[in-house]
Parts: structure tokens; sequence; C-alpha cells
């Protein structure tokens, strides 16, 4: 089976297989022709098959017209930065971001800095599958330009958006795994000029991972046991294109990633109050934190495209996700990894307290993630059976099917990855969890007729 | 009048229009395909200066990325430097970028084996096979490798055609030299290369990130302001070349252009004086050669159009040197490809030798009169037109080698499809200007009746 997915503000799949230069050249052309021939930017992670993609991306764009303003290396952020900095009519970032070295994406911004949204989205590949591309003569094309000074500017940004004499005050001592990513050209700076002494752990932007680049609790296993040996006050995991963060406390205990955006709204709430945007799969802890700062959470369906979107429309101050991705609105357009380390060190440095403690403000909940791979056809029958299953409950079907209870609730869905089907359940008492989850499976298992497996 | 596509895949590579039929899908997957048949390990690419190289050059690094070579990008340079390059360096292969002399809005991809020769056709056939086959051996990211860069082809190349001729000679002489480089691939390479040789310079359009200035195929109604600065600057004599370097046009102390037959003639005419030898000529080659090759009793062989029917030739029977009458100089020895730098050499070596003037060179040498006419021709047309020309001159001899070309004791005729565009040329040489114009018109007339 060839791996190709499009969604909503992005196009993935493996490399050498169903992700091709020629498909990136196509995508690119079709964003080029979306953007009207403007100015577009382009970065990319430290992946070896990212050279290959942004290549084929740059050529794509040139030839639609697109005078390209190549930022190289860069986190997602500082793309989404550098579009609303030099007035760009979009970006592409060329990232497998969590996904592993196999896969690699593009993720398509559009002027606002923000990646595409579901209608915009639409258009992209409406273009994509017309093959209605712009095609500019010798005397259109433009060329291919740097912006050397965006990066201090956009560090400029984000320490304007902190409380940088609180945090500088403390004097933090953060090991980071930097998951030899794109983010070491704006880390290292970003956590000098807010006074902090890093230990860096895989700092080689090489694109080589050590461990899978999501930053959840298993992934961070190697920064928790370098946190054993070195006296720090927190650690701080990014995955390849810095948008999203996990926290180490500093005894090594790692905390999932579903802590990230609660902890992240404590910082936020308490300076700027407002509503919190998340999607349906996401803990409820950060429910608990708006209720004590009197906000309400809204959920969208799951993506950072939907997500940040929704966060846009409701005026939300900030949006983010149980996979440890968080923006803090209006001042970031995508998901921003710093600025979310940023908020997390402010409310350390405001409370005085160290993660661990903050952490253990926040409910203990269950969580249990399970997930079946079985054919599309499969996933869809089964997200249907839980509709009917569920429906005497207060059911969601805006992306497949997520039913909320008082103590618990539990959200099935297709994958935007692979051939999954994912199950979520979070609940106040281990044992409803359990049985939640291992009712939801058992019919999963079902309905794929018995083969598959977690 | 039938539309003309403006795409042609050929055996000098892919070559198309900017914006309309090169698009840089159909480029990443002809890098894929010819980094298929190179195998993985590295693959050079070179450019000349059109503002579409940027494009084209990442479209190629993509393609050949993806199956799992390794791109060198040796930046813009003269296509005889990347082709001596690919030797010296071992590399599996290069991709030129370059549309040569044709106008600014082409551009093309050119396919060169580890020999440093354009791909021979049974080569190319299978690339393009492969390219229209469409399923390439693409790695995993794991395998992908990097892009690499080197700067030292230009260097090297000049180095290896100074050390093969009498360079102390042509110091000697000191020459004034003007050159106009069309702002393409050579801007950086030429004014080094004749200064190493002692030449003062004037240079000509030597800016590779400007556009060109004029149409790059050296041409006397194309080098006007290079016949101007000869005079102007009173060099000894001038030179031109085309956008990517391999032809070379002449002009004398008195700023007259030659015409292009003059520059493979001259050069000829040192090359055999030094060591004797077959020759190796296409035949749309001016009957010059034939003169030249009879004062050392040497023979001329007659190939297709197509640098790359004369390089195997020139391989096969071993011979000296040879070329094309459009300015293309080829020494095997050298470079075996269209040099325009060891052209320049030999030139400047026969000056040195032989003294006295540019003029006075190409007086040692009989003239005639050529016409290159085209015309319009579309692919489906090309046969119906060839046979028109074999009926109307049905009682001559006829050479069909490449189009058909009519002989008569002091002259010829010759139409044929072009390689690079959907046109006839038309060509032909007599001892006068009127002699060969009317059999130019004779031609067209039966081509296109109503003209």
């Amino acid at each position: 089976m060839r791996q190709l997915k499009m969604g909503t503000s992005w196009v993935r799949g493996v490399v050498g297989d169903a992700l091709t230069p020629e498909l990136v050249v196509n995508f690119a052309c079709a964003m080029g022709t979306w953007c009207e021939s403007g100015p577009v930017v382009v970065g990319r992670d430290t992946r070896r098959s990212s050279v290959m993609l942004r290549s084929a991306a740059l050529s794509g764009l040139v030839s639609a017209g697109c005078e390209v303003i190549d930022a190289g290396v860069a986190p997602t952020p500082l793309v989404s930065f550098a579009v609303r900095e030099l007035g760009a009519a979009g970006g592409i970032v060329v990232t497998g971001s969590h996904n592993d070295a196999r896969w690699n994406a593009l993720k398509f911004l559009g002027p606002d800095g923000a990646l595409l949204n579901a209608v915009k989205s639409e258009e992209l590949l409406d273009i994509y599958h017309a093959s209605a591309y712009e095609r500019a003569t010798w005397d259109r094309l433009r060329r291919v330009t740097g912006a050397p000074d965006v990066v201090d500017r956009y560090l400029e940004h984000l320490l304007a958006c902190l409380d940088v004499e609180a945090i500088r005050a403390r004097g933090f001592r953060v090991a980071v795994d930097y998951c030899n990513g794109a983010s070491s050209a704006t880390a290292g700076p970003f956590f000098h000029a807010l006074g902090c002494a890093v230990v860096g752990l895989n700092v080689d932007p090489s694109g080589e991972f050590a461990h899978p680049p999501a930053p959840s609790a298993t992934n961070m296993r190697q920064l928790a046991t370098l946190i054993r040996f070195v006296d720090v006050d927190f650690g701080v995991a990014m995955n390849v294109d810095g948008d999203r963060v996990g926290f180490v406390t500093s005894a090594g205990e790692p905390l999932s990633e579903e802590h990230t955006l609660p902890l992240a709204a404590l910082g936020r709430l308490e300076r700027r109050p407002g509503t919190v945007v998340t999607n349906l799969s996401t803990s409820r802890m950060v429910d608990a934190v708006a209720r004590r700062h009197g906000q309400t959470v809204l959920r969208a369906a799951v993506g950072e495209g939907y997500v940040m979107d929704r966060g846009l429309a409701e005026n939300a101050v900030l949006a983010g996700e149980g996979s440890g991705g968080v923006g803090m609105l209006p001042a970031t357009m995508t998901f921003d990894g710093l600025l979310t380390v940023g908020l997390v060190m402010e409310l350390m440095a405001r409370e005085e307290k160290p993660l661990a403690e903050l952490a253990a403000r926040l409910p203990a909940y269950t969580m249990r993630k399970g997930e079946l791979a079985c054919a599309p056809d499969v996933v869809y029958r089964a997200l249907e059976g839980y509709r009917k299953r569920f429906a005497g409950e207060p059911v969601d079907c805006s992306d497949g099917v997520r039913v909320e209870w008082q103590d618990a609730w539990l959200h099935a869905r297709a994958s935007n990855t692979e051939p999954l089907l994912r199950i979520i359940v979070e609940a106040d008492r281990p044992e409803r969890a359990a049985e939640l989850f291992d009712d939801a499976m058992r019919y999963a298992r079902r309905m794929a007729g018995g083969y598959g497996g977690d | 009048m039938p539309r003309t596509l403006s795409l042609k895949i050929g055996i000098s590579g892919v070559r198309g229009v900017v914006g309309e039929s090169l698009t840089p899908q159909l480029v990443t997957s002809f890098a894929a395909a010819f980094g298929t048949h190179c195998g993985m390990g590295p693959v050079l690419v070179g450019t000349d200066s059109r503002p579409s190289h940027e494009m084209v050059k990442h479209a190629v690094i993509a393609g050949l990325l993806s199956v799992g070579c390794t791109p060198v990008d040796v930046g813009i340079l003269p296509v005889p430097s990347l082709q001596m390059h690919v030797r010296t360096t071992g590399a599996f292969g290069a991709v030129c970028i370059s549309a040569s002399h044709n106008p600014i809005q082409w551009n093309a991809v050119k396919f060169i084996g580890p020999d440093g020769i354009l791909l021979r056709p049974n080569r190319a056939d299978e690339v393009t096979d492969l390219y229209h086959q469409g399923v390439f051996p693409r790695v995993t990211s794991h395998e992908i490798s990097e892009v690499r860069e080197d700067d030292t082809a230009i260097q090297r190349h000049r180095e290896a055609v100074i050390a093969a001729v009498d360079a102390d000679s042509i110091r000697a002489r000191g020459f004034r030299v003007a050159v106009d480089c069309c702002n393409g691939g050579a801007s950086v390479a030429t004014p080094a290369f004749l200064r190493a040789l002692g030449c003062e310079v004037v240079e000509l359009n030597t800016d590779p990130t400007a556009p060109f200035p004029h149409n790059p195929e050296p041409l006397p109604e194309n080098i006007g302001d290079l016949c101007r600065a000869v005079r102007e600057s009173g060099a000894d004599l001038g030179f031109a070349q085309d956008a990517d370097a391999d032809r070379l046009a002449i002009v004398n102390e008195r700023g007259e252009p030659l015409g292009e037959d003059c520059t493979v003639t001259l050069a000829i005419r040192d090359a055999l004086h030094r060591k004797t030898g077959p020759v190796v000529v296409n035949i749309s080659t001016s009957r010059m050669v034939d003169d030249v090759a009879a004062e050392v009793g040497a023979t001329v062989h007659r190939t297709r159009v197509g640098e790359i029917n004369v390089v195997e030739r020139l391989l096969e029977i071993g011979a000296t040197i040879g070329g094309e009458g459009n300015g293309g100089v080829i020494v095997p020895e050298i470079n075996a490809c269209r040099d325009s730098f060891v052209a320049m050499a030999l030139v400047l070596e026969a000056l040195a030798r032989e003294g006295g003037t540019m003029s006075e060179l190409r007086a040692r040498v009989p003239t005639y009169a050529i016409v290159r006419e085209r015309v319009g021709c579309a692919a489906r047309y090309v046969a119906t037109s060839l046979r028109k020309i074999e009926r109307l001159y049905a009682e001559r001899p006829q050479d069909r080698t490449d189009g058909v070309k009519v002989l008569w004791d002091d002259r010829w005729l010759l139409v044929r499809p072009s390689n690079t565009e959907p046109i006839l040329r038309v060509e032909a040489e007599a001892p006068a200007e009127e002699e060969a114009q009317a059999l130019v018109r004779e031609a067209l007339e039966a081509l296109c009746p109503t003209r």
C-alpha cells in the first residue's frame, strides 16, 4: 500500500514510496498558484529527505512565478513568523514533524502565517487535482532569496511576549532535547536571552533521530535519564520542527505530553484570561485549569489547522493539543514550542515553585490510548457502529465519535496519518477508564473480524 | 497553420520553453530517470546563466536525490568545463542545464555520461525509456544522499587546455582580445583563461547575473557590439561565445566577423600543422575544411549533424581534430566535446606561430559563400518535405547521411530537420553569394510554394 495522506493544511507520505519529488513539485506549483505568484517562505527540518523535498518545492514555486524566501533549516513557528513579518503570500514547511524518519510532509501556511484551514486547503487541493498551475515565462521568473535577520526578529518577538525579567531572575538550568531537529538555530539564543544555562541533548541538526520525534513520555526517557545525572530545574523535549514540547521534572520524571497544554494554560490564563481551544482527544486537565480562572474550553477536530483556526475565530488566548503543541494567541499563528516553554518558565518564576509541584496542581485523571490497524472501510464501519451504540449519550460526531459523561469521555477516530482506528478514553478513576477502553477495543476488534490488535 | 510544440526530447536532451513545456515536473522525472541510469554515485550538476537555471537546477537535484545519487553542484560554468570535470573527478555522469545557443525563453537539460561525453543515442534512448515508464527505484529516507558543492571545474579546465598548446608563444605576442560572453556560462571563465595566456582582455557581457544582451547564437548579426569593440579598442581579434561556451565565433582586427565556419577551419588548420591525421566534421560544415585538409593530405570524414555523432566518429577512427561549421571545435586528446576554449587556444597559437594579423591568417584559406535559412516544419511534415527535395534534384548525386544533401562539383545544398527545434534547415555553399542564395531560394520554393 502506497502511504500518502492529504489533510487539512498538509500532504504527508513515506519518502521513496508515495512522497516523490514530482508530487512535491506539483503541490508547490499548486501552492504558488494559490498564492497568486506572490512571495513564499520555505523552511525545512533536518531530515535527509527534507533537502530533496526542499529543492522540489523551490523549483515548483519558482516555476509558478513566486519569489522564494529561503529560510533554510527552520522550525515551523519561525517560518510562520517570517510569512507575517515579510508580508509573504504564504509558506511551505518541509517537515515530517512528529512522524518517524520514513515519513516526510509539506505544511502549507497562508498569508496570516497560520496553517491553511479547511476551506483554503480545499482550494489548494482543487488546484492540485485539476493540475491547473500558473506557469511563469522566463521573464517573470523570480530569484530565490534569503531572510538573514528573520531569526533575530523572531526571537525579539518571542521575548516581547514574555516576562523576561522574571524568568532571567530565576537563572533556570534547563536540559533540552533538540531531537537533532530544526530548533537548534532558534532555541540556543532563546534560552540564552532568558538567562538559562542549557544542557543540550541531540543537538546535531543531522535529522538522525535517537528516538521517535514525538515528545511523549516514552520518547523522553533518554532526556529523563540525563536529568538524573545533571542538576537542572527541568527538562524539555522539542520535536523536529519545534512546534511540540514535552517536559521532564527536576527529578527526571517525564510528564505526559498531555501536561503541556494545561501547564501553559496555568501560565497564560493568570496573565491574560480568555477562551482556550483544544481538540476532542485532549485531556480534561485543561478544563480544570480554565474553570479555576472562570474561562471556557472549546473543542475542535483533531489537527493543528482546526484547533488554531477555531482559536483565531473565537479570539482565544491559547490553543493547543494533547500532543504537546500549544499556540499562544494572538502572538503566534502556529503552535510554538519555544513560546510554550517560555510560558511554563514564566509560571515557575511567578509561583516560585518547581515543575513537579505545579504539575501536581492538575487533576490526576487516567487516560488510556489504543489503536487498531485495519483497512479504511473497517475504520469507518466501526465509527458508524459506535455512533449507534452511544446514540442515547451526548455524542459529538465532528471528528469520528466522541462521547462525554460526567466522569469520563471516549473518542474514537480515524488516524490522520495511517490506516488506524484510534481510541482514547479518559476517566476520573482508573477502573472506569479500563472498563470503557476495554469495551471499545473489544467492539472494534469484533468489527475488524477478529483481525488486528492493539 | 499547425501548432508546433515547444518541447523536444532528442539526442541533445530535453529542451523546452520555460513556462510552457519545460516544467519542473518534467525535469524532476527526467533527472530521476538519468539518475537511475547513472547509478547511486556522484552526478555533477552545472548550468549556464539563464534566469530559469535556478528552477531547473532544483528540479534536477530533487530528482537525482530521489533515486540515491549524490548531486554535486558545480555552479555556473562553460559546458566544456563541466564535461572535462566529469572525467577529472570520476563522477558517474553530469546534468548540463543549458539551451546552448537557443533564445532566453528556452532551457534544456543535457545528459553527460561517465566519460564526459554527451550520452550516446542508444543510452539517451534508455534514459527516455526510463522516463516514459515512469517507475523509478526511489530510495527510502535513510538512503537519501547529500548535495555537495565543487567550484574547481573552471580552473582545472583552464589549466588542462593551456597545457595542451604552445602557451609561451601566445604569451610572447601579448594579444589584445575583445570577448563577448553573452553574460553566459563562460562569463567568469573566459577572461581568466585569456589573461592566463598573457592577453589583454576587453570584456563585453561578462556578468552572469544579467540577462542575455542579444540572441546567444554567435552569428554575425548578433555580435555587432563585439565588432565595434574590436575596432574601438584596437584589439588584435575578438571572440564571441554562445551561452554554454561550446561554440566560438571570431572577429578580425578590422571588426569584421569571419563567419562560424572559419572557426573550425582555422582550428583544424592549426592542429593539422602540428600533427596530421584524419578530420571529422558534420555534413553541413564548409568545404573550406576539405581545402585545409588537402594542404597536408589529410582525409575528411562527414557525419550527421549533432555533436555526439562527430565525437563518436572522432573516437572511433582516432582522429586528431574535428568539429562543426557552427563554431564547435573538438580535440579528443584535450576534451572530447565542443570546446570554445580549445578553439581560442588553437586560433591564438596559429596567430602566434605565423605572425601577422587575423585577417591575414583568414586569407590563407579560400573563401566560399554559405547561406543558411530555416523554415518552420512540424515533425509530421518532415519526411514529405525531404522527398520534395529528393525529387527536385533527382538527377544529382545525393547524400542521405542527414536530411538530403545535393552535391555539385563546386557547391552543395542541404535540407535537414533540426535536432532541437521544429524547423527545417536549408543551407547551401557555393563560390559566390548569389549562387548559394539561388540554391536556397529554389529549395524554399519547393518546400513552401506560396512563399
